[in-house]
């Protein structure tokens, strides 16, 4: 892990724990840096406005939604969200940010799944394997003092990623076996790499103890 | 600067045999430096008071190395050093017994003892009569790098503390004030290894404050304090029920403007024992260091937490009286039971509290008994929650009610590992994190079993089974940026100089209102000056707090945030009377009025700051 911290560039190291917790993927940092200069509007307000037209889609039509409307919509907020992540996330309702941008995700992964069909249970199996590294990186930075790895952040492809993804299986009518390859090939990545961190981790506190402060548990 | 040393070694005793784990070794602790400085009300040092067949300093010191830490430094004033030596004699740890004659010849050893340590360190009162559990509790818990053992209510000669979503972010001294406290200081600090440099630096410069005697303002800052000592005795002399005013010394914060004191500390004339006990006071609060260092590390920005001894026994007994008065109340402590019940956790829902802790601590003193770590409780209690999702699964009515029946065996193992932990003081960071994911795991195995159940049964229920995990994910994904935003807030907070009493930086409101207080006491016919408004959203929050008042409020309030404990009897509950599809609606619902609820309050303070 440690070797490659050093390569990375400079500003991961500086990314707050917010940042840790948007979970941004390759095309979300690209399109941020590209565009986050040009378009000056709270993180808050592109979130809103990206997925307000998916919201009145989901309302009005629902499943009925045509698979290039679907796709369309959620690249339209794919867009919006992802200059956000270029953009200052200050404010004191900072915090909304990570969880509106779960709630997008996972919405729209499921979305997605009704619009094909009977691809519902894929998209579960789906949103299982993402929740387990949403929750990981949240723990891993509570009980190991660490962020996940350049290399993971590549792979896991961020909400950002994931939703794109999701919309080409649409169109290439690939849903559900697409999810179920999906899930299960997340499932391994993200089980496996925790599972060595924490091994790592054990036999690196057996030589020497690791001192962090302990966040309380906030959540029941 | 006068520091004399003696040292006397002792073979290590066997540890109990009682079936918990002992903490030796693990702590990470290697040295502790007990400050034995304090007088007794009688003549002498409180530390060498006999307890039992020792002294009171005997009996930490071998605490102390039962937990497992090795080396203790014994600080003490000089001329009481040979009475100390001989009240530490035949102690279970390697005992130095240092005299000095100032609280910054104190500072200097401490500063000594933080650089020759090759680990942790303790910096405690060597006069605190308590529960090895309670000690055990700070020190031998991995989860607290640097930290001190507090309690909620105030106690005698103890000071406060503040603290804000588990950090210490304020702490009060003879010199210091604590504004808004939320807990008391019982006089045991840890001290990482990693904050062991900055302790030893911080106890440099709070001795070169002290060296040429205590800087003005902190001195002022104690003679406010035993200005309000004076009048709380008078006070409760003057109302004749004799009973000894049991506040601390510290606790009258500064005066409020609105609430004048009626009394002149200065012109107040007490009577000859009440003189003698202000004047005790104030000789104990003048030798008080490991406040002074504890105050340091605070206002250095080291993260620190707190331990809370609970249930626990802790006493600082000061006189003879007081001695025996802890002694009595020591042997109505069943320790065992003590230490049972200090194992639920506080901060436990409604449903958990009522309805599975008071049996699961029982399987908890089980399980310790049969030697279970709490990492293999996790591991059982996951596979009951796989269990229980294969019963849902079979869409039956027999596996719905099996599965509900083990739904709730894997929320009481669930608890179980947690008070087991505790109990047995085997807190691991892996088991930490085992239990957290694994709970999100049972959580969402038996979502899907139940959405696999009810296709059996010819309900298709997966887009709801979908929502209820994107819900419940959204609500913690809430309470890990909410959390995250407010220690970024605590973390930007500066605090302010050590020199400075005032935990406010800048210092200047304390003489504001200590100057208003005067002049307000001077005139108390004055009408006290209209506060401020509130804005609306600060009034709405302390409305809703104020109907904490009624008893039953806050068990409502964490009920309506739909907490663990909620979700699985909901899950156990609906799916064995009814099905699967009223299940997830039921989650939804509830869950959808927590995420407002908690939305709502957040948004208010967030608004409101």
């Amino acid at each position: 892990m440690s070797a490659q911290a050093t390569t990375l560039p400079a500003p991961r190291e500086q990314r707050t724990t917010l940042e840790v917790y948007r979970d941004d993927g390759p095309s979300a940092r690209a399109l941020g840096a590209l565009l986050g200069r040009v378009l000056p509007l709270p993180p808050l307000v592109l979130l809103v406005l990206g997925a307000l037209p998916a919201a009145i889609a989901i309302a009005t039509q629902g499943d009925d939604t045509s698979a290039g409307t679907t796709a369309g919509l959620v690249a339209w907020f794919v867009l919006c969200a992802a200059i956000s992540s270029g953009r200052p996330n200050e404010g004191s309702l900072r915090w909304a940010v990570p969880p509106l941008l779960r709630a997008s995700e996972y919405g729209g992964l499921v979305w997605i799944a009704t619009v094909a069909g009977d691809a519902v249970p894929g998209a579960f199996a789906l949103l299982c394997a993402i929740a387990f590294r949403h929750y990981d990186l949240v723990y891993r930075g509570r009980h190991r003092g660490v962020t996940s790895p350049a290399w993971l952040d590549q792979v896991a492809l961020g909400w950002d990623g994931r939703l794109l993804v999701a919309c080409a299986l649409l169109l290439a009518d690939l849903l559900p076996a697409g999810f179920f390859v999906l899930a299960a090939i997340f499932a391994v990545v993200f089980v496996t790499e925790t599972v060595a961190g924490w091994a790592a981790f054990s036999r690196a506190q057996r030589v020497g103890p690791t001192e962090a402060y302990d966040d309380e548990e906030d959540e029941a | 600067l006068t520091t004399e040393t003696t040292t006397t070694s002792a073979p290590r005793r066997a540890p109990a045999d009682d079936g918990r784990a002992r903490a030796g070794g693990r702590t990470g602790v290697t040295t502790a430096v007990l400050l034995a400085t304090a007088p007794t009300d009688g003549h002498g040092v409180a530390a060498g008071q006999a307890w039992d067949d020792h002294t009171i300093v005997r009996r930490l010191v071998d605490q102390l190395a039962d937990i497992g830490v090795p080396s203790v430094h014994v600080i003490t004033r000089t001329g009481w050093e040979d009475q100390l030596r001989r009240a530490v004699e035949g102690a279970a740890a390697s005992v130095q017994v240092h005299a000095s004659d100032a609280i910054s010849s104190d500072l200097q050893l401490i500063a000594d003892a933080a650089r020759e340590s090759d680990g942790g360190l303790v910096v405690a009162y060597g006069d605190i009569v308590t529960h090895r559990e309670a000690l055990a509790g700070l020190l031998a818990d991995p989860r607290v790098a640097s930290g001190v053992l507090a309690v909620g209510v105030r106690r005698p000669f103890t000071y406060r503390l503040r603290t804000s979503r588990g950090r210490i972010v304020s702490a009060a001294s003879p010199y210091h004030l604590v504004r808004r406290p939320t807990g008391t200081f019982l006089g045991v600090l840890k001290v990482s290894p990693n904050d062991r440099a900055a302790l030893a630096g911080i106890a440099d410069d709070l001795e070169r404050l002290t060296e040429p005697g205590v800087p003005g303002a902190w001195a002022a800052e104690l003679d406010r304090k035993l200005g309000n000592v004076r009048v709380r005795l008078a006070t409760a002399a003057l109302e004749e029920d004799g009973e000894e005013p049991r506040d601390t010394l510290e606790d009258a914060g500064p005066p409020e403007p609105a609430e004048p004191v009626a009394l002149d500390p200065s012109t107040i004339v007490l009577s000859p024992e009440l003189e003698e006990e202000a004047a005790f006071r104030a000789a104990v609060a003048r030798e008080d260091v490991v406040t002074l260092v504890f105050v340091g590390l605070v206002r250095s920005g080291a993260p620190l937490a707190t331990t809370h001894v609970r249930k626990l026994f802790w006493a600082r007994p000061l006189s003879s009286e007081a001695v025996a008065g802890a002694a009595e109340r020591i042997t109505h402590y069943d320790e065992e039971k003590v230490l049972l019940d200090s194992a639920v956790k506080a901060t436990d829902g409604f449903f958990t509290t009522f309805f599975v802790s008071p049996y699961s601590k029982y399987i908890a003193r089980f399980a310790a008994r049969l030697g279970l770590t709490p990492n293999v409780v996790t591991t059982i209690s996951v596979l009951i929650g796989c269990l229980a999702a294969a019963a849902f699964a079979t869409g039956e009515r027999w596996g719905l009610v099996t599965g509900a029946v083990l739904v709730h065996l894997a929320f009481v193992t669930d608890c179980v590992d947690g008070q087991l932990a505790r109990y047995t003081r085997t807190f691991t960071k892996l088991g930490a994190w085992l239990d957290s994911v694994f709970d999100r795991t049972k959580e969402y195995v038996v979502f899907a079993g139940l959405a696999l159940g009810a296709t059996q049964m010819g309900d298709d229920v997966w887009v709801l089974a979908a929502a209820a995990l994107t819900l419940q994910t959204v609500r913690h994904s809430f309470d890990f940026s909410y959390a995250a935003a407010q220690h970024e807030v605590i973390g930007a907070t500066p605090q302010a100089p050590v020199e400075e009493p005032d935990d406010v930086p800048g210092g200047a409101r304390i003489k504001q209102i200590s100057a208003e207080a005067h002049a307000a006491a001077a005139a108390p016919q004055a009408p006290a000056a209209p506060a401020p408004p509130q804005p609306l959203p600060r009034r709405i929050l302390g409305l809703w707090r104020s109907l904490d008042r009624l008893a039953f409020m806050p068990w409502l309030k964490r009920m309506i945030a739909f907490p663990i404990g909620e979700r699985f009897a909901v899950i156990a509950i609906t799916a064995a009377l009814w099905g699967p599809r009223t299940t997830f609606t039921v989650l939804l619902v509830w869950g959808g009025v927590a995420l407002a609820y908690t939305l709502a309050g957040r948004l208010l303070r967030s608004i409101g700051r």
